[in-house]
């Protein structure tokens, strides 16, 4: 059963398309990860499905609600986590928790006390006192900690140090694992990749499709990395895309790479990744070929 | 919840604002006696080519010391008290509600809890609506205590309905002040069109051809003067239809603004 279903989204603010006719389905539990550049659409999309946000065409609903009629039954079992940490700053960390817990009837205390001890934050302090990845630790108790359907989460590891990214990481399995839908947006794209079901690229306002998605991945496996001996000349039918810090080769094949690798000389050769599509590389690709959205509004 | 941190915020303000009032109030009721055989003596006010002024000259000079008096509190505890301070304070309190929470980028936070829109005004308004009216009710209540000090009476019940009219006053700018925040991105840009309002309708006002359509006129000695005078009774004050009914359009005024204001978060778009 979907959590989220979105239909031709179409979203435009002023002069500005930023959403154009996004199909998107969620299943319950499913934990879905959005990736895309700044200005992709990503946090409109997300304030959409809130009702924050108007859409001005297509249809979504949310847990059977549509946003636009019953935005207030979506935020009852729905929590979200701002791209912006908005924190009260003259509150104390404690009384922002209060407040913010407040409004949920229901909470994971377990995963309170967890997030409390692993976070370890000045709770008697006032959050003006904070730095940056203080409030957002604290902005992400105030959504995690209520026991609620869906969680939408627009880059929550903004701000965080490595191991608290892994720790969070950690989290959000263990919400999945507990049925629990998560829509989350980031721009680390490692742990996006490991940890989401299912990927989507919002680019320039439209998820790119099945069908593009697999020529990028289809053409990005003609692209072995290569780290060849010293002084080792390449075959005809490749061009170098980029050298690498390590020395390592990014090379384009005009044929299958397997049968263009036998032309070089096996003791050239010190290491050869072939076949395999790195989530970088697909998002670069992505982004750097012009979009069809975009030819069409132009 | 919302009102609880509303609260908490106002609170310091609240408790200056009314400080201002009171400490306005304490040294023009006190000093009453001396000022009033000066203002019998001097000609100098009621020479000055003001319309307005030479009235509250002639108001606050007459030959009856009781109603002098009363229409000395009417100058000085509404006219100016509830015109300078009341709208400084209902803007700064206003202000705040909405635009500074988009300034600090809580607002989305706030709505996207799990609370109607609705609400989130209400209890945002009227612990701020409290804490403007509360002090105008004291502080005109204590002045019945201070007149006695100097030996003269100021009526509760006149008292109460002047206070009435005040607080209503106030509630318009407040609902004005909170129409704009929810429109208006930053703070300044509320303070800048509340204020730039405030100057015009100032201006208006002290323009004699055009005072009665400014918003000042529903606040002005002439109004409060027949009240504190117990020549307006409550139903004049809220009959707009036989009587001026001026406590009513400042109500219409504030629902109106509140509506406004309901209306624009209802349709914000972060």
């Amino acid at each position: 059963m979907s959590a989220i279903a979105i239909e031709n989204l179409h979203k435009r603010f002023a002069a500005k398309t930023v959403l154009r006719g996004i199909d998107l389905d969620i299943a319950s539990g499913e934990l879905l990860g959005l990736v895309g550049p700044n200005g992709a659409g990503k946090s409109t999309l997300l304030r959409t499905l809130i009702g924050l946000v108007e859409r001005d065409q297509g249809s979504v609903s949310v847990l059977g609600h549509d946003p636009r009629q019953a935005s207030l039954a979506i935020r009852r079992r729905c929590c979200y986590l701002p791209g912006e940490t908005g924190v009260y700053a003259q509150m104390t960390g404690a009384e922002f928790l209060r407040f913010s817990l407040g409004f949920y009837p229901r909470h994971r205390e377990a995963l309170h006390q967890q997030l409390e001890a692993e976070f370890a934050l000045p709770l008697h302090l006032r959050v003006r006192s904070y730095s940056a990845g203080m409030k957002q630790k604290l902005a992400l108790m105030a959504t995690l900690v209520p026991d609620v359907e869906i969680y939408v989460l627009d880059e929550p590891d903004r701000a965080l140090d490595a191991s608290v990214r892994f720790f969070l990481r950690d989290v959000l399995r263990d919400l999945k694992s507990a049925g629990k839908t998560i829509l989350l947006s980031s721009h680390h794209l490692s742990e996006v990749e490991t940890l989401a079901d299912r990927l989507e690229f919002l680019i320039d306002g439209v998820l790119v499709d099945a069908e593009r998605l697999a020529e990028a991945n289809a053409r990005l496996r003609r692209r072995p990395r290569l780290r060849l001996r010293p002084g080792a000349t390449l075959p005809e039918g490749a061009s170098v895309l980029r050298h690498e810090p390590d020395g390592t080769l990014v090379l384009e094949t005009a044929e299958e790479p397997l049968l263009w690798l036998r032309d070089l000389a096996p003791e050239d050769v010190q290491s050869a990744e072939i076949g395999v599509v790195r989530l970088e590389d697909l998002y670069q690709l992505l982004l750097k070929e012009p979009h069809a959205a975009t030819e069409r509004d132009s | 919840m919302i009102a609880g941190k509303t609260w908490r915020e106002i609170r310091l303000m609240a408790l200056v604002y009314l400080l201002i009032l009171e400490l306005l109030a304490i040294p023009v009721l006190l000093l009453w006696p001396d000022l009033y055989s000066d203002l019998q003596k001097s000609t100098l006010f009621r020479n000055l080519p003001i319309d307005f002024v030479k009235r509250i000259t002639e108001g606050v000079s007459d030959t009856n010391e009781q109603i002098a008096y009363r229409n000395w509190v009417a100058v000085m505890l509404y006219f100016r008290s509830v015109n300078l301070a009341g709208i400084a304070a209902s803007v700064l309190m206003g202000v705040a509600l909405f635009a500074r929470e988009r300034e600090t980028q809580t607002l989305e936070f706030l709505l996207a809890r799990p609370i109607s829109r609705s609400r989130i005004l209400l209890h945002k308004s009227w612990p701020t609506a409290l804490a403007l009216l509360i002090p105008i009710f004291l502080v005109n209540y204590s002045a019945i205590f201070w007149s006695w000090q100097i030996g003269l009476d100021l009526p509760f019940r006149e008292i109460t309905l002047a206070s009435i009219h005040a607080g209503a006053f106030v509630l318009m700018f407040l609902a004005f002040t909170t129409w704009m925040s929810v429109i208006c991105r930053t703070q300044a840009h509320v303070a800048f069109w509340v204020g730039g309002i405030t100057v015009i309708q100032l201006g208006i006002y002290m323009t004699q051809r055009w005072r009665r359509h400014s918003l000042f006129r529903l606040s002005d000695f002439e109004w409060y003067a027949p009240i504190l005078a117990g020549n307006r009774p409550l139903w004049q004050m809220l009959d707009p239809v036989t009587s001026h009914g001026y406590t009513t359009y400042a109500l219409l005024a504030a629902a109106f603004f509140y509506f406004m204001a309901w209306r624009a978060l209802r349709r914000l778009e972060l």
